[in-house]
């Protein structure tokens, strides 16, 4: 008997020990990369560039294998989190709360769009701003839609305590408030604000139009494997901007594009062209690359951050704000320079610019 | 004699469960005071008579009468007692056999309503139960569950809790089916112990012979076997008698060729697949029986 | 040995392998978060017990530090104490304590006031099915409607129930009562089924009017066994809870578990699952302990 449990013993430290010494994914020189989008406006431009060749065609100009994968938003973040993908396309605020919070240092070299009317608080009863005092808000808690709320309340004087936030899952967000006249107030994105305008009785009192350059979408790519292999983010640049150029050239090749990108997002051509309305896109790499060498995308990402703090999403290990680093295309750093884990790198774009 | 003698009257009582008659006509007039056994073969529908009696089931034809009234359900004139199943589980002995006496008086409400009047009946049903329980002899048992007591300990019980009631008639279903030959025996005594002061009248319904012959005042005997007419079916009574011993009687009877002799003709008249009598010579000698040859 | 039909396991080794997969469980999770610790520092997928520990008493009790931002963008620095160390030293700590954020207390609160509540409807099934089971008019007119609405998937019916009632607590509720209670009527309505018909006759005998039959008969042979249908059913209460509070609400278990999902807060899910399941267990446990008590007549 005794033997036996001696046995059990040396059985379960082996397992501990092979467990133990197995290692996590070290980041390395490859060649096959998995780069994840999900439907928006700014970011079905991906689907064209895949099923056109476009993305293919500058994957082999640098001998490299890119496979494109399309998930649902949040399930694509966390698997670039989880390094199951190198790189994902996110808003600037849900890289810095998911990845860059979970030690992920993560680089944009695509800077697509900023949203400019995309995300919008709606009411019901005309009601304003300040009447939404008290009020029960119903919006995805710590997503761009809170940090709209919290801006558009600043603008106005008020407290994000001014106003409950329900929380509402995503996917039931729309016909929930639509089908209930008792809900006030929801702040969401397209196209579900497209969906509810179609409700009477539903005015929009406020829209990321109002505060410019503060959400903005880019593609983001792990760190350490940008660093070892700058091919990924070469071919990337190069078939976006491709993308773009042909997007926003009038023509027979442009609008078979916008169907094709159209019918990848499961809207109808002019529900498409409605939503780039109220997407700012860059279609020129120039302006892309002077927009992130700017200064008012350093302020920008200070209040972002600033939201994202106060909030505790920067992490556990945040004791200020101040704690994570984000560095500029300049060099500057807001923040520590020593644990920097947000890059905005142009190098890329500017590549293209020409 | 006035039909007001008669404490029950079964009058051409038929029943039948879907298209299968069981009880042809049962004819019987019972006294008050009586203790009537019933045998009779497999299938037979002993148990149905009882619950004609009891009330918990209505004859498809015919009328089944308690002191000239029709019966309709059951109700407190008409105790009984199970093979199995008569005390409720959830209570203790004492609880079980007070639980009579507390129903008919209360009303669902009266502990929050009458508080002081709730406790004080309580206490004195508590002190009839008692004696009761002394005389069917589980006074050391009286707090133990069902659960924890033996089947004749069971049985004891649930005749207690019967009698309590004082009701004019009580039915008694085969209950010492469950029980081994020794102690079937101390129930018989004990049972017709009980009876003696009571002046109730019984209707105890048992497969065994023996039994019947020894406990009754008055045998009857239901039967299928018998001569049908063309397309009938179901029992009638084929047989029902006096027993000519006295109460109280001792165990020695069982013994005797007499005893014997007249459980024989039981088999023989009610018993026998194969002896099919003519509904003519059937053995109905006790005085109230029914001679019904319709 | 092992497979041995016969064998008679001994104390000691009975216990070694009850608590051996636990042992097994906890050190694959300590050494697959030490390797992803010293791989990344900042990890939140797989959180220490140290992390998941502050996570924990952080939820438990939080200070409220109000922390503003001037128009730069610049944190204002205030002399509030942080913490309730500094809080005792200023002797602020009471006010702390008042003002500060009691969060797994909200949350549990919020989520068994929707339990409570969605309970009391689930008794009332009990008595629905009661009744159900002792008249036969009722029995025909409501069995075949329940048993179809036990067939439901109440997970499927939620969206529109929320659609139907608003994003309230109503939604929330009737999630768990069409979720739960169909079962536990018919349970109910079967058990009343079993009571040996007998016992109704015998009740009948003794002058008991449909009433006293019902809840002096009936009711209490029936009790303990509804209760323990509806212990097992808990597991469905709290997943139909959680499912509910994950689509909207302010605050609550479930909720929390949703709203911390989204960024990957494994440190504060983790712990909050646990509390779930230990909160879960406690009243199973003690439920448990009261039926055995109270209804020592029942033979098993």
């Amino acid at each position: 008997m005794k033997i036996k449990i001696k046995g059990a013993i040396i059985l379960l430290l082996t397992v501990f020990l092979i467990v133990g010494f197995s290692s996590v994914t070290k980041e390395e020189k490859k060649s096959e990369f998995k780069v994840a989008w999900s439907i928006y406006a700014g970011w079905n431009p991906w689907a064209y560039a895949k099923e056109s060749g476009i993305l293919d065609k500058w994957a082999a100009k640098y001998d490299i294998d890119i496979k494109l994968v399309k998930m649902d938003y949040i399930p694509s973040i966390e698997a670039y989190t989880s390094k199951e993908v190198d790189a994902c396309v996110m808003t600037n605020m849900d890289a810095l709360t998911i990845p860059v919070a979970s030690g992920i240092p993560s680089t944009a070299i695509i800077l697509g769009d900023f949203s400019n009317g995309n995300d919008a608080i709606l009411v019901r009863n005309n009601l304003k701003i300040n009447g939404l005092k008290g009020k029960k808000v119903s919006l995805v808690e710590y997503s761009v839609s809170h940090y709209l709320l919290s801006r558009a309340l600043d603008k106005n004087g008020m407290k994000d305590s001014d106003v409950r936030v329900i929380n509402v899952s995503d996917s039931d967000i729309a016909p929930a408030y639509v089908a209930n006249d008792e809900q006030e107030a929801v702040v969401t994105w397209n196209p579900l604000v497209m969906e509810i305008m179609k409700t009477p009785g539903i005015s929009k009192i406020f829209d990321s139009s109002q505060i410019p350059g503060e959400i903005l979408d880019l593609m983001m790519i792990n760190k350490n494997v940008l660093d070892k292999n700058p091919e990924l983010a070469l071919a990337l640049n190069g078939a976006w901007f491709e993308v773009m150029s042909i997007m926003s050239t009038r023509g027979a090749k442009a609008d078979n594009a916008l169907v094709q990108m159209a019918k990848a997002g499961g809207s109808s051509l002019n529900e498409y062209k409605a939503q780039l309305k109220t997407t700012a896109m860059f279609y020129k790499a120039g302006d892309a690359v002077n927009y992130m060498s700017g200064d008012e995308i350093k302020s920008n990402m200070k209040r972002v951050r600033n939201f994202c703090f106060k909030y505790k999403l920067l992490g556990d290990r945040v004791n200020t704000p101040d704690d994570i680093g984000i560095q500029f295309p300049d060099g500057s750093v807001l923040g520590n320079q020593s644990n920097i884990l947000f890059y905005f790198d142009s190098s890329y774009m500017m590549e293209n610019a020409r | 004699m006035g039909s007001s003698d008669y404490c029950l009257n079964i009058n051409n009582a038929h029943q039948k469960y879907d298209e299968k008659t069981i009880l042809n006509g049962i004819n019987a007039k019972i006294k008050q005071g009586e203790f009537v056994t019933v045998v009779g073969p497999t299938g037979c529908g002993k148990s149905t008579t009882l619950r004609l009696i009891l009330g918990s089931e209505l004859p498809s034809k015919g009328k089944v009468l308690y002191n000239d009234i029709m019966i309709t359900k059951p109700d407190r004139n008409r105790g009984v007692v199970f093979q199995k199943y008569s005390l409720f589980p959830h209570k203790t002995v004492r609880e079980n056999i007070m639980f009579g006496p507390e129903l008919e008086t209360f009303n669902l409400f009266e502990p929050i309503i009458q508080p002081f009047r709730y406790k004080r009946r309580r206490k004195e049903f508590k002190v009839i139960a008692d004696q009761y329980l002394k005389r069917v002899r589980l006074l050391e048992h009286a707090d133990k569950y069902p659960n924890m007591l033996s089947g004749g300990q069971r049985q004891r019980a649930a005749i207690a809790q019967a009698m309590i009631m004082k009701p004019d008639v009580i039915l008694m279903d085969e209950p010492f089916g469950a029980l081994d030959e020794g102690t079937r025996e101390e129930m018989q005594i004990f049972t017709l112990e009980q009876w003696k002061d009571s002046k109730q009248t019984v209707l105890f319904i048992t497969h065994s012979l023996e039994e019947a012959i020894f406990m009754g005042t008055r045998l009857i005997v239901i039967s299928q076997y018998y001569q049908h007419d063309a397309g009938e079916e179901g029992s009638k009574i084929v047989k029902d008698i006096d027993i000519p011993w006295d109460h109280p009687r001792s165990t020695k009877i069982k013994n005797t060729t007499q005893f014997k002799d007249l459980m024989e003709s039981i088999r023989y008249e009610g018993l026998d697949p194969d002896h099919l009598q003519n509904i003519g010579d059937f053995d109905l000698s006790h005085i109230d029986s029914v001679r019904n040859l319709m | 040995m092992f497979f041995d039909i016969n064998a008679k396991p001994g104390k000691s080794i009975s216990i070694f392998l009850g608590i051996l997969l636990f042992g097994l469980a906890v050190m694959l999770y300590g050494s697959a978060s030490h390797s992803r610790h010293a791989d990344n520092p900042q990890d939140k997928l797989v959180p220490t017990p140290t992390q998941m520990w502050k996570s924990f008493s952080n939820a438990i009790f939080r200070p409220v530090i109000e922390q503003e931002f001037n128009d730069d963008g610049e944190l204002i620095p205030n002399d509030e104490p942080k913490n309730l160390r500094e809080a005792f030293k200023v002797g602020k700590h009471w006010e702390m304590l008042r003002n500060g954020e009691w969060q797994l207390l909200e949350d549990t609160l919020a989520s068994g006031y929707r339990v409570l509540i969605a309970m009391l409807f689930i008794f009332a099934g009990v008595l629905l099915g009661l009744y159900m089971g002792m008249f036969p008019y009722l029995d025909k007119l409501l069995y075949r409607f329940i048993l179809f609405f036990d067939k439901i998937p109440a997970l499927a019916v939620l969206p529109i129930l929320f659609i139907v009632f608003g994003l309230d607590e109503t939604a929330k509720i009737s999630l768990i009562v069409i979720g739960v209670a169909p079962t536990i009527i018919l349970d109910t309505y079967l058990r009343v089924k079993d009571v040996p018909k007998e016992n109704i006759t015998k009740g009948m005998t003794l002058k008991a009017s449909t009433q006293e039959i019902i809840y002096k008969i009936v009711f209490p042979q029936v009790f303990p066994k509804v209760l323990d249908t509806l212990r097992l059913n808990f597991k469905a209460v709290i997943l139909f809870l959680i499912a509910g509070e994950a689509l909207a609400a302010e605050a609550g278990l479930g909720y929390r578990i949703f709203v911390v999902r989204r960024y990957m807060d494994m440190a504060t899910i983790i712990p909050y699952v646990i509390w779930i399941s230990v909160l879960a267990f406690s009243i199973d446990f003690f439920l448990r302990r009261w039926i055995k008590k109270k209804f020592i007549w029942i033979k098993k």
